[in-house]
């Protein structure tokens, strides 16, 4: 497993590069004096635009332009914005960055869980009226124009209903004098949620290798889980951000929810597919004809297997999730990566716009890069050889 | 090691006394059809048999004759659209169409297990064998053993069925085809049960691993007692292995008998055309009878007898009524009007 | 009992018109292929779901065409034209104290009044106003825009530019991804390798933020997006699922046969492993114009594309005029065309899906 995971990180960083190649010449073969596009502000002070000139490698023959811009970006040294002079690139990108990665995070776990049971379930009731309506309702959310779907949303449950804010990240008025910027608190929410995520994989992992027997594991996973919860619950009740982080959260609840039904949808429908293929197996047979429960076949026979290509399937759903995120984060205006992007877009602000590209980028690497692992964590045919 | 190999053979031993002379399974009057849009296809007609304990039975017939659907009913894993219309199979006193779901998912391998066609698939890829054979011991076993106690157990089979015991961590992609199938056996061992059904044991394997296992077989059925079923369309291969034989023909049990009496003396037309169909390479050369047209559809099977329009001895009489079983000799059964005119094997006379 | 038949011999030189050598392979083919469409029609009907995306489509095709016959006949065309048409509907509206509008159609407040020329409004007076978005009415059946522009013509005007561009994106596509899949299937080693990774990269790509910088950077029309949408995807996930399908091709016997019998490689390419990969083309197709549509509706959401007038648009008009969130209230802005692109993604989708379980029978229900 360690020489594949090698392998494929040493392709995933080809692959990043070759992304940088192809943004590189996007900029380049764009007519007008590219220099102009990343230092033409007029805000800055000539001397400082020779600086970035120099910094940008702008003033360098093509290919050597070419290098400069690929350890730039490698080093996080992507210039200064137009529109939000003098910050750096780097700096509201690594702002926004934590933003996106909750939204796109939550939304892809939540749908991820809750589809894969809808599905298996669906699938096991072949001809149910439950699939029948299941199925109605996730191909009509899958088939949904999702910015349309979106501004719905908004509107019903923003503004007809009154139930939710109508989109932005937080209620001003309440962080007029709070002791903690909104990145702080933020931050710190996605680090425990992060840290209770780590903590249940751990578990996870350490009691399947190290109780044998399933009574006792089970027992004890049982109380680490409960313990992790506990602990999240202690910090948060405790600590004194936790009414600007319920601010932020309850913010969060309807572009996550939005974005969630939409994978959700696609989720059900493809774990269904998977689920009637694997009980078609002969080991599906096998465990009938062992007199294994049928609950049991069900979960640790079919459902295991029908997660590989639902995993798989999570490659190809990276670009879709995040052109998802972008819409979501534009109609919620959610001030993500995406956003981020599309506001630099319509400003013309080149350098934020290439920056928040490439940072989307690593971002799809990264997604494919987990479901990579998964994978080979789930399936021993990788796990024991590759 | 002994010591809990003790225990299991123990279990046996407590519930039923070894002399009970009864058979361990009856099929009583069977008939099973399967519920299509076109209407029901008939694919187990009438058929019974018992089998003794210890003994072993060879079902053998063209692909769709049925025989499958006999084991499927035997082990009640029928789809969906099958229907049991009528008939019992007694398995040891009780009748297993009479039981509850539960009921039955419990003798399930434990009564009685089966070694399947498609070893190759027959393993869930993403656990390890020896996980999943001790899934079928915590599942039967009157007292669920500790995870050393089933692993002792399953290294023994493993060793009973020519496997290294290591090999029970591995996973079903590490096995050979071979290795595959003889863990199969061993999983089907792995809760004693009292009749094992084997479907087409060896057909995906390579004829010499074929002949080990159908030799690992035979031996292991010597050593434990058990009853084993065969099902195969290749009769020289169930011949060599099995005390009695069944032929079936289009969903019925056309001919029944001792082993050596069929395959000596087949008297049903059609057990005597696959017979003699069948080359040997180190016995006489034979005049091979070709069998000629193509097996009946059975959503509208033939009048009378099933086989009669392929049959060469075929008369009016075959085409209206069907002929019942009859015993032509001790334990000699034959469904046809005019066994008496089928030929004695050329074999025999050359 | 059984009689042998005799079977005439057959002398081939008597027979001179067997046609079995003189037909072109290609005409074998099509009978062929005429022969199972019904067959496969009647599998494809008995999905209920895959007729109902045979009618969505059929209904924007209907559209579409329907849209230059009005123009030409019975819409004036500085009224009714998609874009630069414009019609100003006389409404009656009571006047209500300012920020006490609740629905902007029937009601203006105050000020509004007064900026529409009624410098001495009282409340519960009845006042004249021009109105755009105006309601449904007989001249507008689905009213009109922020602009006072036709939505009924918009959605017409729309239905062409998402069939065009559908079009485009499918034809490129699956051509691009089955001549790359069979070549890739074909010989295998290297250029397998080259393509198939080349494949894995596309597929990596964040197509949306990519085409959004693309739309800023560059002018793109229906053309270019089309074609570059049908390029990626050719390119990215297509060929590889094409891949796979010709790989399967690759290894019946046939292909054997046409080597022996002297076939180049690029003969069996083209007239053996190619039309036995169309029929999966074909199922991709629909496919390619859900996803294409799609997009192109995002970015014209987003306002970054130069195209005259799409679904995408309408839905951006709307929003970034400010009515984003009246919901129902102004129901003809936002309903129309957001269905108008979900009903025909969706059409395509249910073809797609019903297409498959008649190349793959493993899917149909029992």
């Amino acid at each position: 497993m360690v020489r594949y995971l090698t392998i494929r990180l040493l392709q995933m960083f080809v692959l990043f590069l070759v992304f940088l190649t192809i943004l590189f010449f996007l900029i380049n073969a764009q007519p007008g004096d590219i220099s102009a596009q990343f230092v033409g502000n007029p805000d800055i002070p000539p001397e400082a635009k020779q600086i970035l000139r120099e910094r940008l490698g702008l003033d360098q023959p093509l290919f050597a332009q070419y290098l400069f811009y690929i350890r730039n970006v490698l080093t996080l040294n992507l210039g200064v914005s137009f529109d939000h002079y003098p910050r750096t690139v780097a700096d509201i990108l690594l702002t926004a960055l934590p933003r996106t990665l909750y939204l796109f995070g939550i939304a892809t776990l939540l749908s991820y869980i809750v589809g894969f049971q809808t599905g298996k379930m669906v699938a096991w009731r072949r001809g149910s009226a439950a699939e029948t309506g299941t199925m109605v309702t996730s191909i009509i959310l899958y088939t949904v124009f999702y910015p349309w779907f979106a501004i719905l949303m908004l509107w019903f449950f923003g503004s007809q209903l009154n139930w939710f804010p109508l989109g932005k990240f937080l209620t001003p008025a309440q962080w007029f004098d709070a002791p903690y910027t909104a990145n702080q608190v933020f931050n710190t929410m996605l680090l425990s949620m992060f840290l209770a995520g780590a903590g249940v994989a751990l578990v996870v992992w350490g009691t399947g290798k190290f109780v044998a027997e399933p009574v006792p594991r089970t027992r004890a996973r049982r109380i680490l889980f409960a313990l992790i919860a506990i602990s999240m619950l202690a910090f948060w009740l405790i600590s004194p951000m936790s009414r600007y982080a319920a601010d932020i959260a309850y913010h969060t609840v309807l572009p996550v929810t939005t974005l969630t039904l939409v994978f959700y949808a696609a989720i059900t429908l493809l774990t269904r597919s998977s689920m009637l293929e694997t009980l078609r197996e002969d080991y599906i047979f096998t465990a009938r004809a062992k007199g294994v429960p049928e609950k049991v076949i069900r979960d640790r026979h079919a459902a295991r297997n029908a997660m590989l290509p639902v995993t798989t399937s999570f490659v190809l759903a990276i670009a879709f999730i995040i052109g998802g995120g972008i819409v979501t984060e534009s109609i919620f205006s959610w001030p993500g990566l995406g956003l981020t992007l599309l506001n630099a877009v319509n400003v013309e602000d080149l350098p934020v716009a290439m920056g928040a590209l490439a940072f989307i980028g690593l971002l799809a690497l990264f997604a494919h890069l987990v479901a990579d692992v998964l994978y080979a964590f789930l399936d021993p045919r990788i796990r024991v050889q590759g | 090691m002994t010591a809990d190999r003790s225990m299991v053979a123990g279990k046996q031993e407590g519930e039923k006394p070894e002399l009970d002379p009864g058979p361990i399974l009856e099929v009583d009057h069977l008939i099973m059809n399967y519920r299509t849009k076109d209407g029901y296809v008939s694919a187990v007609q009438d058929v019974s048999f018992t089998i003794g304990r210890g003994e072993s039975l060879g079902l053998v017939g063209e692909s769709g004759c049925g025989k499958t659907s006999i084991a499927m009913s035997l082990m009640r894993l029928l789809p969906d659209n099958a229907e049991i219309q009528a008939g019992k199979i007694v398995l040891d006193g009780d009748n297993l169409l009479e039981l509850s779901d539960e009921e039955m998912r419990r003798r399930r391998w434990n009564d009685i297990a089966m070694i399947f066609q498609g070893a190759m698939n027959s393993w869930n890829p993403v656990y390890r064998v020896g996980d999943q054979i001790r899934e079928a011991i915590d599942l039967h076993w009157e007292e669920k053993p500790t995870v050393a106690v089933a692993n002792a157990r399953i290294a023994e089979l493993f060793e009973l069925v020519g496997l290294d015991p290591a090999m029970m961590d591995r996973y079903p992609h590490e096995f050979s085809g071979g290795m595959k199938q003889r863990a199969v056996i061993a999983m089907a061992l792995s809760c004693d049960p009292k009749i094992i059904i084997a479907d087409e044991p060896t057909t995906a394997l390579d004829v010499i691993v074929q002949e080990q296992v159908l030799e690992e077989l035979r031996s292991i059925q010597h050593e434990f007692g058990m009853s084993i079923i065969y099902i195969s369309h290749d009769i020289a291969v169930i011949a060599e292995i099995t005390d009695h034989l069944g032929v079936m023909y289009a969903g019925k049990l056309v001919e029944h008998g001792l082993t050596e009496d069929v395959f000596a003396r087949p008297r049903h037309p059609y057990a005597w055309l696959l017979l003699s169909s069948t080359p040997s390479v180190t016995g006489p050369r034979l005049n091979l009878n070709p069998l000629e047209g193509e097996p009946p559809d059975l959503l509208h099977p033939p009048t009378g007898c099933r086989f009669h329009p392929r049959c060469p001895f075929a008369t009016d009489q075959c085409a209206a009524e069907e002929p019942p079983m009859e015993e032509i000799e001790p334990g000699h059964l034959v469904a046809c009007w005019n066994y008496e005119q089928v030929p004695e094997m050329k074999a025999e006379s050359a | 009992m059984t009689d042998v038949t005799e079977i005439p011999p057959v002398d081939p030189v008597l027979e001179p018109d067997v046609p079995v050598a003189k037909e072109g392979l290609w005409r074998t083919r099509i009978r062929l292929w005429n022969r199972s469409f019904t067959k496969n029609w009647e599998i494809f009907s008995r999905n209920r779901l895959g007729v109902a995306g045979v009618v969505f489509v059929a209904f924007f095709g209907f559209l579409a065409i329907l849209h230059p016959i009005l123009m030409a006949t019975v819409w004036p065309e500085e009224i009714y034209d998609p874009v630069r048409g414009n019609d100003t509907v006389i409404l009656e509206k009571t006047v209500v104290p300012d920020g006490e509008v609740t629905d902007p159609i029937t009601e203006i407040s105050f000020t509004e009044a007064m900026i529409f020329g009624n410098f001495f409004p009282e409340e519960g007076d009845v006042v004249l106003v021009g109105q755009a978005p105006a309601p449904p009415n007989s001249a507008h059946l689905l009213g009109t825009d922020p602009f006072g522009r036709d939505i009924l013509s918009q959605l017409m005007k729309s239905s062409q530019a998402a069939f065009t561009l559908g079009v485009i994106a499918a034809v490129s596509a699956v051509t691009i991804a089955t001549t790359i899949g069979s070549v890739a299937a074909f010989y295998g080693g290297w250029v397998d390798s080259w393509l198939m990774r080349q494949a894995d990269l596309i597929l990596l790509l964040p197509l949306l933020p990519l085409l959004i910088v693309i739309g800023s950077l560059y002018e793109v029309g229906l053309w270019q997006l089309g074609l570059l949408i049908g390029i990626l995807s050719g390119l990215g996930a297509t060929a590889i699922i094409l891949k796979s399908q010709a790989l399967s091709v690759k290894v019946k016997p046939f292909n054997d046969a046409a080597r022996v019998a002297g076939g180049s490689n690029w003969h069996i390419i083209t007239r053996h492993i190619m039309p036995n990969v169309l029929p999966l083309s074909f199922l991709y197709m629909m496919f390619e114009v859900v996803g294409a549509i799609f997009l192109e509706a995002t970015l014209s959401f987003f306002g970054l594309l130069s195209i005259p007038m799409s679904w995408g648009i309408m839905i951006n008009t709307a929003h970034t005029q400010g009515y984003t969130l009246f919901g129902l209230a102004a129901w003809w802005l936002l309903f129309p065309a957001g269905l108008s692109v979900t009903l025909f993604g969706a059409g395509f989708f249910l073809i797609g899906r019903a297409m498959d379980e008649v190349v793959n029978p493993r899917l149909r229900a029992r």
